[in-house]
């Protein structure tokens, strides 16, 4: 199955970064692969926008490499700008123009002719449903209309790989899932795409492979299920409808997992892998032994469970707080 | 549409179009914010009334003896040149400034980012402002030369390419400390320690002449000297020192301030 190097977007080896005093990275290291949406998950403070830093050729390493887009990040820097889109996390439009004129300027910058400047921004601002504002001064726009600008704009000179930067924080929730409808149209399409988050509903829902990363470190690396799988497994929850059912259920189960009757001698609980998988064997074991289920329901592990596991810290605790609103909101006042 | 593709066509940048593409940027801004246009006029304007008029008093009440202090020009003819100037010299370290705020409403990463030469990135800004900073210039050398006489068509021109040149400066002094500096607190508290000394040692608002020789020394590392002469000279004919010399002094300057701050701006990184 050996993939070679080519089939990589990025290639991060022992990446480190040091701001006089404190270590923002200690030895990062991953892959992504093309097609792929991959995603850095971590809590505020962890290195994320150090890593896009680094990986977008704006911020020089202490140690290690990066090969973006086949070249090298800090040998040849130029060529790496050619090939990547990025959406930074605080905005970088210019609110005193049109979206119309940041996509010419931006295109003409990378060194688009005009024409195709104007057809890619048409469909491009179609995709991220800003078809009507554009020409609209940025000024105007909403915080979620400001990042799925960004996003039509990073895609302009249709770089291999598009970097995000917590591409939802501080929006609301309506906000939120436009922005993952686009990333998640960008993802059929194919489109590389490499962002950050501390949201783990974002990572879980958007991300084919997810890197847990915390206090400058890689702590766990896999796709959602691997990750999930990582907490010990799914709990299954059986209702029979007799407690004779439920014995007849807990030899089966037994089978699967760690079993046990709990609560009023009906119920029985199941902990194993892949409950989704698992749970039609088991429904079907137990008619041909007859036993009658009245209700099933399953509690799958989160990407939280995975973090506390690891950590003995609770990714929730950092979430969605006032925080990340006021940053966005007092960055986008001033602007 | 088809990203991650295998080796998609990879766009080349230009270094005209990115320039061109920098330059349309800062008069797009320049559009939208006619309130600057107006407020780099004020403070000259101020100047020119108050100072001008006044000190156009004094002399006139000396009789035409005053005028041999300003080689034979009256006092407003002296200074109109100086104002111009001064104007479009503001208007350069202004484009410094824009510099600034693009970093802090995050524009100046979008920039750092691109492919294109950070030449043409920096230049094509600067060619922006300083065409914006003409503008201004041609609006009050209208305005000044009314009121202390008509140096002619071609005077007027050649003064404003004076001008010119003495935006180029500002804005590429200005870039070189704004790249340096971390905050537009920082930039303003430098800027104000700069531009005044370079007023007021720069022979617009007064000859250098009988200058104690230190000072005159000073006049001769200030960009804003040659150009000030240069334009009182094809103005209105009076040189204090050879117009070849102001232009090659004035080029120099120019062309280190642009030079230093390209090298600035291309070791940029945001860390
Ligand atoms: N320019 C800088 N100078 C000094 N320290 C910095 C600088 N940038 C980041 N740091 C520090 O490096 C660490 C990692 O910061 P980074 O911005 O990469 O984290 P992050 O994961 O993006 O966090 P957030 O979710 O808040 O955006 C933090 O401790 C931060 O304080
Ligand atoms: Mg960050």
């Amino acid at each position: 199955m050996g993939r070679g190097a080519e089939d990589y977007v990025i290639v991060a080896e022992g990446l480190r970064k040091r701001y006089d005093g404190v270590e923002a990275l200690r030895g990062v290291s991953f892959r992504v692969r093309r097609g792929e949406v991959f995603g850095l998950l971590g809590p505020n403070g962890a290195g994320k926008t150090t890593t896009v830093g680094i990986l977008v050729t704006l911020v020089k390493p202490s140690g290690g490499r990066a090969v973006v887009a086949g070249h090298d990040v800090a040998r040849e820097p130029w060529e790496v700008r050619k090939r990547i889109g990025v959406v930074f996390q605080e905005p970088t439009v210019d609110r005193d123009l049109t979206a119309w004129q940041n996509l010419y300027v931006h295109g003409r910058i990378y060194g688009l002719p005009r024409r195709v400047i104007e057809e890619r921004s048409r469909e491009l601002m179609e995709l991220v449903g800003l078809e009507k504002a554009m020409h609209r001064p940025l000024r105007s726009y909403s915080g979620g209309m400001i990042r799925r600008f960004e996003i039509a704009r990073a895609l302009l000179t249709e770089p291999m790989v598009l970097f995000m930067d917590e591409p939802t924080v501080g929006l609301d929730p309506q906000a939120r899932a436009k922005v993952w409808e686009v990333i998640e149209e960008l993802k059929k399409r194919g489109v590389t795409v490499f962002l950050t988050t501390h949201y783990m509903e974002e990572a879980e829902r958007l991300c084919d492979h997810i890197a847990i990363i915390d206090h400058g470190r890689i702590i766990a690396e896999g796709s959602p299920e691997e990750l999930k799988s990582m907490v010990g497994g799914d709990t299954l929850y059986l209702v029979a409808e007799t407690r004779l059912d439920a014995e007849k259920l807990l030899r089966i189960a037994s089978g699967y997992g760690e079993a046990r009757i709990a609560e009023d001698g009906r119920v029985v609980v199941l902990v194993a892998r892949d409950a989704p998988r698992l749970l039609p064997r088991i429904l079907e074991e137990a008619r041909a032994v007859g036993a009658r289920i009245v209700e099933t329901r399953y509690v799958r592990p989160t990407l939280n469970d995975v973090f506390l596991m690891l950590t003995g810290r609770s990714l929730r605790d950092e979430e969605g707080g006032w925080r990340d609103w006021a940053r966005l909101h007092l960055h986008a006042r001033r602007g | 549409m088809e990203a991650g593709g295998k080796g998609a066509a990879v766009a080349e940048p230009s270094w005209l179009a990115a320039f061109a593409a920098m330059a349309l940027r800062q008069l797009l801004r320049f559009k939208a914010a006619k309130s600057r246009v107006i407020n780099s006029l004020v403070f000259p304007l101020i100047w020119l009334v108050f100072f001008g008029l006044g000190w156009s008093a004094a002399f006139n009440f000396l009789g035409p003896m005053s005028r041999s202090l300003f080689g034979g020009l009256t006092y407003l003819q002296f200074l109109a040149p100086g104002i111009v100037i001064m104007t479009v010299f503001m208007a350069g370290f202004g484009s410094g400034l824009g510099l600034i705020w693009d970093r802090e409403f995050g524009y100046f990463k979008e920039i750092l980012v691109a492919p294109a030469p950070r030449s043409a990135l920096l230049l094509g800004r600067i060619a922006g402002d300083s065409l914006a900073a003409l503008l201004q210039g041609l609006i009050m050398a209208v305005l000044v030369t009314v009121l202390a006489g008509w140096p002619g068509v071609w005077g007027l021109l050649a003064g404003l390419a004076a001008a010119y040149v003495a935006t180029l400066t500002s804005a590429g002094l200005g870039a070189l400390i704004a790249l340096s500096m971390r905050s537009p607190e920082g930039f303003q508290l430098v800027i104000n320690l700069v531009i005044l000394p370079m007023l007021f040692i720069s022979g617009a608002f007064y000859p250098i002449d009988p200058l104690p020789a230190w000072l005159k020394a000073l006049a001769y590392i200030n960009p804003l000297y040659y150009a000030v002469d240069l334009a009182r000279g094809v103005m209105y004919g009076v040189y204090s020192t050879p117009p070849l010399l102001d232009a090659l002094g004035l080029a120099l300057v120019t062309a280190g301030a642009l030079g230093l701050a390209v090298a600035k701006f291309s070791r940029t990184y945001i860390a």
